[in-house]
């Protein structure tokens, strides 16, 4: 290829230039597609039309954290209305929590078909006074809804909580076959699970209401295990890893306030009790926004116990969702 | 066009020109394809041995496809929880199956796999006619393996027991509105264990009743045995009318349910007087550590001023014999015993056993006596009283 | 041809590519063949079409997805961008039957001239791109039809409903066991006689003129490394290397790269040895770009998102759907499936039954050629998954047997359902004609069957009496496989037909609203408990 002929000079290859940019192209290109190929590669099947839907995740409905108010309220008093009066003026209030126009969701403890006196669920009376206390906070609506383990008419019947809702006129929802709908959760145990969803669309704000009680199995039954009320489908499997969900729901679930009412406190014989001898008049409110110091405190000091067995609020606290120190927190407390 | 100048004109002209020479880089180059085009064919055979059988297999047992799929909610949809409905009979067996997306597969597959609970068998709807009430809903009927759906965390315990069943009802009350009775009547296989159950929740400020052998009434309902039958009657409230239906029904219950004592001798022969309420107690096995001692009642006393635990152990001659005699062994292994005179034809031996007293008599089919006491004088004392028949 | 071989004479580049040609379109037969259940075992049947970039790169366009073995692509995308359009003559096979017909067919013995002529560049070669360009257009929009022009794809098409089942028709038993039909094969049968006949008048006619892949790949080399380069200082001008220029890029003069197939003609056919397959030569001596008028790409880009929008909006896959577009298990819901299916019809050579079929205008424009199951030709069988597992772009996914049935793992979830069975009770013997049947109660393959009957006994038109069984559908149960319709003994229209509506792959078509619990086998579970 030697070049003979002066009138037809062989051009001199590429330059080192044009060389670098065409092969910077052509590298780049098959680099380019091959990071495009990998990227959306689905190496795996799935079913049609079985695909499980992205579960919902909650948001939150906690309050700003206040550094001056405190977040922990305990009141003793004689009757329920006045003593609950009592704490929320200790936190700030109901004012300090709802708005006017909002819409509140309260999650009572309606799990069994007992009359109130048995104070295995939430008190009729404590029900009373805290949708008056959200109606005079300017709340629009209050929601009253509960997914009990026996028969939900029966329950919210027995309870007491229908004629207060009827009383009050709070929108009282039952769980119906469509009222629930796939969560999504990071949990310990609760990852994938139907949930009670409906009572939540409308709402803005939310207040768990829960009576301080026994629990044969897990200890005490106090706010964070209130929450288990909002899990459909067959939730007994959980009784195996019954600590391990509970501290579950207070990562799946923030409210902007728990009430735990320790007027009258099941102090043996949990979850359904059913003697009158079982029950303690303790006289106590506790109201915050951290359920878990909520339930320290009605453990230590209502049902008396000794809070380290309470494995749950341990693992809680382990896990950054709470802190079981309510001592260390800003806290009130007041005898009415 | 200049003449070429290394034209090599082959023969046949420019049409059968063939090239020859082949640069070395073309010849490795070509060799290297070559390989390739070998290497791909094997590759190609290699991949089709490897496959799943699975996929050309006659499976019969896929002819069995939509069953399981059936029985658990025959379909395809996710279907969301059940509401749970005043339950008008047996749990559905197949409720016990897992349904649709609210579990992970993993789960649902393990729970299909596994027998399901069996479903309770409907039994008679509990039928109380008084004047007055009303039943509200209808009877609902569980056992032991769904226990649970009704008192929750409580069920392992009526469990332990060996409980059979649960009837319930609830009752309104015409006279006080809003007001109501719960009646629950769980059955276990023995009265015996009834008993246990019953003597677990006993509640020590509860008033005795006339109409069982075994009751008491608290603040707000009535709780007692009859037979194997385990009642609790709970008042809603503590209004006089929902408080007097909640008697008249006990009374009712207490009548209608069989009486059976079977295994309960031991319980019959504990004397009242001087027994502390809510005391009494049953221990199938072990009793104060011992094999030998088996369905032991026991109960405490109050007795010149001090409290005196108590035992009773009903069997046959030979039995009781045999184990007074072990009793007597094992104490004097871990303590003191000695001999005491016997009195109306029972064998007495005291003994004293990390620093606590057991007097302790075998009188033909029967063996008990006092233990745990911290006098030993006093301890003596008692049993020689109710040897001879002064405690009753 | 010259005939007399020398054995060194094998390590030239373009003799390996005849090796090639032969390895290739042999191991596309070999494929082809050997998708049939009986021979299939673990061969990567649908392989072509799994490195075919062009179903790749449409399929991600439209789907946002690679999915599983289209990722092969790669292993042919390198290559073009390193050496250029070698796919098109080295491997693939449609390009190589082209090749060869225009071999046996055309100017073989005509004059060279002639021959030279007919391997210049034409501009109708630029309608390739304008092709490309609508095609990618629709897929943009949403739309694949790649699959319609797309050689693989029309080849295993073709083969499939057309070539197969004539050769089955000459010599019977050698394809199949029982001879298959498909619906409108003939038409797929004329278009490939034709393409392959316009050999005869243009060499590499669908190649150089309609090839859309052709086209793609063209656009890609662009950029290759690897180039032919004629040396100006030894070229006489002879245009003899256009003699069997396979791809007419005019390697006489300024060589179109995009149109080369690299298949080294004329580096055997230049008698000054000008012509050679260089790395990085000067771009100056060549045309690298397609040459596209843009207003035709314009128009290009106009018919393909019109095509689109007329298409999708001409209602077939939405509410409007047709009850006979019965789509194989596995398949993906409507919207996705005319997204993903490349019409390469590969799932209807391997169905065992026969009852997959080309469809034509029951699934609307968009899906001409794709797949829905046929229940008077055969039946889906419960137990087999092969369409799933030859299907390249996931149009059907590729689901194991027991997520198709229902069972193990899945058997909460409960089984695929392709559609549901009516009963035509005007056609029912035992429901219209005093004759007793029931053999859709007898071939129902679920267990429990989704068909059960029920004991009558009516009074005949001559008076006697008559015990039959009629039978009804458990819609719960039902799966949709059509053995009770291919089975039912009134051939012509079956009085059981199978229908889309039920099928579990859409939410939408649904037919029971709780999934099925009101099937009555439950509710007779449900009273006895």
């Amino acid at each position: 290829m030697i070049n003979m002929s002066a009138s037809n000079p062989n051009p001199p290859s590429v330059n080192r230039r044009e060389f670098l940019v065409r092969l910077g192209i052509t590298g780049a290109l098959i680099a380019g597609s091959g990071l495009a190929a990998k990227k959306l590669w689905t190496p795996n099947h799935f079913v049609p039309g079985f695909e499980k839907e992205k579960g919902l995740q909650l948001k939150s409905y906690a309050p700003e954290i206040s550094k001056v108010m405190p977040s922990l309220a305990i009141a003793h008093g004689a009757e329920h209305e006045k003593t609950i009066r009592a704490a929320m003026g200790l936190l700030g209030g109901m004012e300090r929590f709802i708005q006017r126009g909002d819409v509140v969701m309260i999650k009572p403890n309606v799990a069994f078909d007992r009359p109130p006196a048995l104070a295995a669920t939430t008190h009729p009376d404590a029900l009373r006074a805290v949708a008056k206390l959200c109606f005079e906070a300017g709340a629009s609506k209050v929601i009253v809804a509960d997914n009990p383990i026996n028969s939900p008419t029966g329950c919210f019947f027995k309870s007491g909580l229908t004629a207060v809702a009827a009383e009050m006129n709070l929108d009282l929802m039952y769980p119906e076959t469509n009222s629930f709908a796939p969560l999504s959760l990071d949990g310990e145990v609760l990852k994938e699970w139907t949930f009670f969803n409906t009572p939540f669309k409308k709402a803005n704000k939310v207040i768990g209401l829960a009576p301080c009680k026994d629990h044969n199995l897990c200890h005490a039954s106090m706010t964070t295990k209130n929450w288990y009320g909002l899990l459909g489908g067959r939730r007994n499997q959980f009784h195996q890893h019954i600590h391990s969900i509970v501290s579950d729901f207070a990562l799946m679930m923030k409210p902007t306030l728990v009430i735990l009412d320790g007027m009258n406190v099941l102090m043996s014989n949990g979850p359904t009790g059913g003697r009158l001898s079982d029950v303690k008049p303790m006289n106590t409110i506790v109201a915050g926004t951290d359920m878990i110091s909520v339930d320290a405190y009605g453990y230590s000091h209502l049902l008396e116990r000794d809070i380290a067995e309470l494995t749950y609020l341990h693992k809680a606290q382990e896990r950054g969702l709470g802190n079981i120190n309510w001592k260390d927190t800003l806290h009130k407390e007041v005898t009415v | 066009m200049a003449a070429p100048l290394s034209a090599k004109p082959a023969a046949g002209g420019r049409k059968n020109f063939r090239r020859t020479s082949v640069p070395m880089v073309e010849r490795a180059a070509s060799l290297i394809l070559l390989l390739l085009i070998v290497v791909i064919g094997l590759a190609v055979y290699r991949k089709g041995k490897r496959f799943d059988p699975n996929l050309y297999a006659v499976r019969n047992d896929a002819l069995k496809s939509t069953a399981l799929a059936v029985e658990g909610k025959g379909g395809t949809a996710p279907a969301a929880s059940e509401s749970k409905a005043v339950s008008t009979g047996a749990p559905k067996a197949t409720a016990e199956k897992p349904a649709g997306p609210e579990e992970t597969p993993a789960e649902g597959g393990a729970e299909a796999s596994t027998a399901a609970p069996k479903p309770a068998t409907k039994g008679e709807p509990l039928e109380i006619a008084l004047t007055g009430t009303k039943p509200m809903g209808d009877t609902e009927f569980y056992n032991s393996d769904n226990l649970y759906e009704k008192i929750d965390g409580r069920a392992p315990a009526y469990q332990s027991f060996n409980v059979q069943a649960l009837r319930c009802r609830s009752f309104a009350v015409n006279a006080a509105a809003g007001s109501f009775v719960d009646v629950y009547e769980y059955r276990f296989d023995t009265p015996v264990n009834a008993f246990g159950m019953f003597a677990l929740e006993r509640d020590p400020k509860g008033k005795p009743l006339e109409i069982v052998a075994d009751g008491y009434a608290a603040d707000m309902g009535y709780f007692f045995r009859q037979g194997a039958v385990y009642v609790q009657i709970i008042a809603s409230d503590t209004k006089p009318e929902t408080l007097a239906k909640a008697k008249s029904i006990a009374d009712i219950r207490a009548k209608d349910l069989p009486v059976d004592d079977k295994g309960l001798a031991g319980r019959r022969k504990l004397p009242a007087e001087g027994m502390v309420a809510d005391s009494v107690s049953y221990v199938p096995e072990n009793a104060q550590g011992l094999s030998a001692l088996k369905d032991v009642f026991q109960a405490k006393y109050k007795f010149d001023g001090a409290e005196m635990p108590f035992f009773i152990m009903v069997a046959t001659a030979d039995e009781a014999v045999s184990a007074a005699k072990s009793f007597q062994d094992f104490c004097g292994k871990f303590g003191t015993a000695e001999n005491l005179p016997d009195v109306n034809g029972a064998k007495i031996f005291r003994a004293q056993v990390f620093g606590k007293w057991k007097v302790v008599y075998q009188r033909e089919g029967e063996l008990g006596g006092a233990f745990d006491a911290d006098d030993g004088d006093k301890a003596r004392a008692f049993i020689e009283k109710y040897l001879r028949g002064e405690i009753k | 041809m010259k005939w007399n071989f020398n054995p060194r004479d094998l390590l030239k580049l373009r003799n390996v590519r005849r090796v090639a040609q032969v390895f290739f379109f042999a191991l596309f037969l070999f494929f082809v063949f050997v998708t049939d259940l009986r021979y299939l075992k673990g061969y990567p049947v649908s392989l072509f079409l799994e490195l075919d970039p062009l179903v790749a790169f449409a399929t991600a366009i439209t789907t946002h997805t690679v999915y599983m073995g289209l990722l092969w692509s790669l292993l042919l995308i390198i290559p073009t961008l390193l050496f250029g359009r070698i796919f098109c003559n080295w491997i693939c096979p449609y390009g190589i039957l082209h090749h060869f017909t225009g071999w046996l067919l055309g100017k073989r013995r005509a004059e060279e001239r002639e021959r030279i002529e007919a391997n210049r560049y034409k501009k109708l070669y630029s309608l390739k791109y304008v092709i490309l360009i609508a095609m990618i257009a629709a897929a943009i929009g949403g739309s694949l039809q790649i699959g319609l022009l797309d050689p693989i794809c029309l080849l295993h098409r073709s083969a499939t409903t057309s070539v197969l089942p004539a050769v089955n028709q000459a010599a019977p038993g050698s394809i199949y066991i029982r001879q298959y039909f498909h619906v409108g094969g003939w038409v797929i049968g004329f278009i490939l006689l034709f393409l392959v006949g316009m050999n005869v008048v243009i060499p590499r006619f669908f190649c150089r003129v309609l090839c859309p892949l052709g086209a793609f790949l063209g656009t890609l080399s662009v950029a290759s490394l690897w180039r032919i380069d004629r040396d100006p200082t030894k070229c006489v001008d002879c245009d003899l290397c256009l003699k069997s220029c396979e791809g007419a890029s005019d390697p006489h003069t300024q060589l179109r790269k995009s149109e080369c197939f690299v298949c080294f003609n004329c580096v055997e056919d230049c008698p000054e040895d000008a012509i050679s397959f260089k790395f990085l030569p000067k771009l100056e001596r060549e045309i690298t770009a397609p040459v596209v008028p843009a207003r035709r790409a314009f128009l290009g880009t106009l018919v393909g998102l019109g095509f689109y929008a007329f298409a999708r909006t001409s209602g077939a896959s939405d509410r409007n759907y047709d009850k006979k577009v019965i789509r194989p298990p596995g398949s993906v819901e409507e919207k996705d499936f005319l997204d993903r299916c490349i019409k390469c019809d590969q799932c209807i050579r391997t169905c065992p039954t026969n009852v997959l079929q080309p469809a034509l205008m029951e699934a609307g424009l968009e899906g001409i050629w794709t797949p829905i199951l046929n229940m008077k030709l055969g039946s889906c069988d419960v137990n087999c998954t092969l369409c799933g597992q030859v299907c390249p772009t996931g149009a059907i996914q590729r689901i194991t047997i027991e997520e198709k049935t229902g069972t193990g793992k899945f058997a909460a979830q409960g089984p695929i359902k392709l559609g549901t069975a009516f009963y035509d009770l005007g056609r029912c013997l035992p429901w219209s004609m005093e004759t007793p049947c029931v053999v859709c109660e007898e071939v129902c393959p679920v267990s429990p069957k989704a068909i059960y009957s029920r004991e009558v006994t009516i009074t005949k038109r001559d008076g006697n009496p008559i015990k039959l069984r009629r039978p009804y559908v458990d819609p719960a149960l039902c799966i949709g496989c059509g053995v009770c319709e291919h089975e039912c003994p009134v051939t012509d229209e079956a009085a059981i037909r199978v229908s889309a509506v039920g099928e579990t792959r859409s939410k939408e078509r649904r037919l029971l609203m709780d999934g099925g619990v009101t099937s009555s086998v439950t509710e007779l579970e449900k009273r006895q408990r």
